[in-house]
């Protein structure tokens, strides 16, 4: 059963009308908020509480109450709805990252709060990590800033595919079309480079509410969508099950008699029973020949489902390894090219012993080199061996034994790594692996380029620049790089053609 | 692209994945299980994420001899339901010392019945991870808790030791002397709760339904007389009333709603309909401000 199916399945078993409130929510989109302080971070999220969530009535009498009125309107001060949040900053908690749950008619919304001042870097990019969606929220008279540009660059490197620019405080610039414009051109400029796929720029007054939830009057102008409509309309997570596929086993299940399962969240892509699924580092191959879960055996199985599989031969494999299929598996790597963000007050130490942690793996790290380190402002590299506290260091990893890793802009999961403290155990670092190589050495010229024309005159022939097209597109390029690298080519991709605005009404 | 998943699907699958890090990780894991609805909820995936094998670590229940009886009956039918390995402990030394809910503050009958309870039972056993329902949307100071939460040696949450996370990558490396809480249900809300209990169709303690019940109004909050330790003061007196409980913890602390609701859709509904959030039932809470963070310190989750 799908995991639709199964829902469906299980909503008429709880006699539960589509229309109640006891309904299973479409999805679930985690949202990040990113601006400078008193750009109206707080009074946006608070107005989108209050026009569409499911608040509780005493949360709202609290407002209204409170006498306390937004800028210099007549209406009330809805950033008071996150002062619980704002308050918890005293904690002295690093990495400061707190999570507002919310419900609208037909979604759950998870927002991701991370401050914008001090130690953003490392705090933005621990929260961006969980994020689906990115709100870049700018004051309409400052508009896009050095600030934004490092923004996007870190949701970029953690592999947020979707940005909305949110720009505030429209009551404050007349409502003006061309200011508007002005900054939407220029976020567009700043988006060329990145690979997202969608980017969105909102012209809104959080105090008013304009285009927060409702089409605003005052900016007839705007034919595009207001805020709420668009966050309803991105992509769940757990929606895609294209993809390749790869399962990262956490442990093994035994019944006590024969079944002996491989229990593990599938990561990327779909497994079907009958599929012939490879242990990446040993390379030995068995069918699968059920899949259990506790609510019945499933016939096949998508990207964010929990589930156990039970193999026919026992290729021995277990906490650790990566099933995939066998065309196309991931790497087993000896060294691997990481960015990182350095989250520990320690500093990168050359003497201290470091473990690399995969989704499931555990590996000792022999070297771990610091090549340089990125400016997020020019996105340019410069030669380093040192690196601390909220930099973005480009590395060199050999690990002590292989692992199955793969190029996090091919398959993200099982391209993610945190660098592990051996001794004391704390998180060091996380980032993207961007390379990985079998034979210990990471092949500088040798690489195949695939090419952004190579592509669009090629396999992505028949795609427009729209979003869900830039996504194809990214698809299609991975896949072929996934399958040129299981069989040994070094490969290196460009990413999809520049989001444009005469071809694509949608941004 | 096809149609969203469910979010309960997506929260469960969440959980499952949790449960199956900690456990894969950590030496010697335990559920810590209060009998509400969140363990109620925090047991039911931890059976999914093990199915079909056995739970792989046992249930420690902290006793505080002052728990509904009806809850006690149904943590005990459930364990022999399920075949779970239970362990109840009780602090001895504190129950000599007569500390009880009726006479003593919440804060040092908490802190004396509950959080030493815990810690003497977690030391005994060796515990190096405890599970736990805990939700970041109970209130502003649990927004911020991490899945693996860290432990210095003495129980002690220290905010400086908090380990960030990133992606679906659990990190369950301890130092010397460290230990961790792990909340699976993370990600859940109180409404959550409730929609996944009546999707799952799982048994709760029947004091969730409202019920004819002996009661007792004390500073404005309907009590209920579970047994005779619980008499009214001079003024007050036992009155039968259709209660019913959103929270289940020690009964002198825990404050009932009159409500019609007597099967789980009504509930549900009221829950998802109701006008203020579930602490307002929980008396220990409005002790003293800044309770739960004090509670957080000291290692009472
Ligand atoms: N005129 C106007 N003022 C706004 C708007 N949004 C926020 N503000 C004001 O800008 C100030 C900073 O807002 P706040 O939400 O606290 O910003 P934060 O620091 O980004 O969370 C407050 O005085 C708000 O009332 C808006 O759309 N229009």
């Amino acid at each position: 059963m799908t995991i639709q199916a199964s829902l469906k399945a299980s909503t008429a078993a709880a006699g539960v009308k589509a229309a109640s409130p006891l309904r299973d929510l479409n999805g679930i989109v985690h949202l990040l908020t990113c601006g400078s302080v008193d750009d109206g971070k707080s009074t946006l999220i608070g107005r989108l509480l209050w026009d569409a969530s499911d608040l509780y009535e005493d949360q709202r009498e609290n407002v209204r109450k409170s006498g306390r009125k937004a800028a210099d309107s007549d209406l009330p001060d809805f950033s008071m709805l996150l002062d619980g949040l704002v308050a918890e900053r005293e904690q002295g908690i690093t990495i400061d990252i707190a999570w507002k749950y919310f419900d609208t008619e037909t979604r759950r919304f998870v927002i991701i709060d991370s401050p914008g001042h001090e130690q953003y870097t490392r705090n933005m990019a621990s929260g961006a990590s969980f994020a689906d969606v990115a709100i870049l929220l700018v004051d309409a008279r400052s508009g896009v800033k050095k600030q934004t540009k490092r923004h996007a660059a870190i949701l970029d490197l953690v592999g947020v595919k979707r940005v909305v620019l949110a720009v505030n405080k429209m009551d404050l610039v007349g409502y003006s079309e061309d200011v508007f414009r002005k900054i939407e051109a220029d976020f567009r400029t700043l988006c060329w480079k990145f690979g997202f796929w969608d980017a969105t720029a909102i012209p809104l007054s959080a105090v008013y509410g304009d285009n927060v939830s409702t089409k605003s009057d005052a900016m007839a102008w705007y034919t595009g969508p207001h805020l709420l409509e668009h966050l309803e309309k991105a992509p769940s997570r757990g929606t895609a099950s294209s993809g390749t596929f790869r399962f990262p086993v956490q442990t093994v299940l035994r019944d006590g008699q024969d079944f002996r399962g491989l229990a593990g969240t599938v990561s990327s892509g779909s497994v079907n029973v009958g599929d012939s699924v490879t242990d990446a580092l040993s390379g030995r191959s068995a069918k699968v020949i059920r899949i259990a879960t506790m609510d019945g055996d499933l016939k096949s199985a998508t990207s964010g489902q929990a589930i156990a599989l039970q193999l026919d031969v026992d290729i021995d494999v277990s906490r650790g390894a990566v099933l995939s299929s066998s065309e196309m598996r991931p790497i087993a790597a000896q060294t691997v090219e990481a960015r990182l963000v350095w989250l520990s007050e320690n500093a990168f130490n050359p003497r201290t012993g470091y473990l690399l942690r995969t989704v499931t793996d555990l590996i000792p790290i022999s070297t771990l080199e610091i090549k340089a380190l990125l400016d997020l402002e020019t996105m340019s590299s410069h030669p380093s061996a040192s690196c601390g506290v909220n930099d973005i260091a480009v590395t060199k990893i050999t690990l002590g034994r292989p692992a199955a890793i793969d190029v996090f802009s091919d398959i993200s999961e099982t391209g993610t790594v945190m660098i592990v403290d051996a001794v004391t155990g704390a998180s060091i670092a996380g980032g993207v692996v961007t390379a990985v190589n079998a034979k210990g050495e990471i092949l500088g010229d040798g690489h195949f380029n695939l090419t952004r024309e190579m592509l669009a005159n090629g396999l992505c022939r028949d795609l427009s620049l729209s979003s869900s097209d830039r996504e194809e597109f990214t698809r299609r390029a991975n896949e072929a790089a996934i399958l040129l690298r299981s069989a040994g080519v070094s490969v290196a991709i460009e990413p999809p053609p520049p989001i444009d605005d005469g071809l694509d009404p949608g941004l | 692209m096809t149609a969203s998943p469910s979010h309960l699907d997506l929260l469960e699958a969440e959980s499952i994945h949790i449960f199956r890090e900690a456990a894969a990780q950590f030496r010697k894991p335990v559920l810590m299980y209060s009998i509400g609805k969140d363990s109620t909820v925090l047991l039911h995936l931890a059976r999914k994420a093990f199915f079909p094998q056995k739970l792989p670590f046992p249930l420690l229940h902290i006793d505080t001899t002052w728990k509904f009886r009806d809850m006690i009956a149904f943590r005990d039918k459930t364990a022999k339901d399920f075949g779970l390995d239970l362990i109840v402990h009780k602090n001895e030394d504190g129950l000599k010392q007569g500390i009880n809910p009726i006479d003593f503050s919440p804060s040092i009958y908490t802190d004396v019945l509950k959080t030493q309870g815990l810690k003497q039972a977690l030391d005994k056993y060796g515990f190096d991870a405890a599970f736990g329902g805990a939700r970041r949307d109970e209130e502003a100071s649990r927004a911020k808790e991490r899945v693996f939460s860290f432990r210095a040696a003495g129980h002690r949450w220290d905010p400086r030791k908090q380990r960030p996370e990133m992606w679906r990558l659990l990190n369950g490396r301890l130092g010397t002397g460290e230990s961790v809480r792990v909340f699976p249900m993370s990600n859940w809300t109180e409404k959550d709760v409730w929609r996944y209990i009546l999707r799952e169709k799982l048994d709760v303690v029947p004091l969730y339904l409202a019920k004819e019940r002996p009661t007792i109004e004390r500073n404005g909050q309907l009590l209920m007389q579970d047994d005779e330790r619980l008499q009214p003061k001079p003024g007050e007196k036992v009155v039968m009333r259709k209660i019913r409980f959103r929270t289940l913890g020690c009964y002198p602390l825990t404050a009932a709603v009159e409500s019609d609701a007597s099967d789980m859709e009504s509930i549900v509904a009221e829950t998802i309909n109701a006008q203020t959030s579930e602490r307002v039932g929980r008396l220990i809470d409005h002790d003293q401000s800044g309770a739960m963070e004090k509670k957080k310190q000291e290692g009472y989750f």
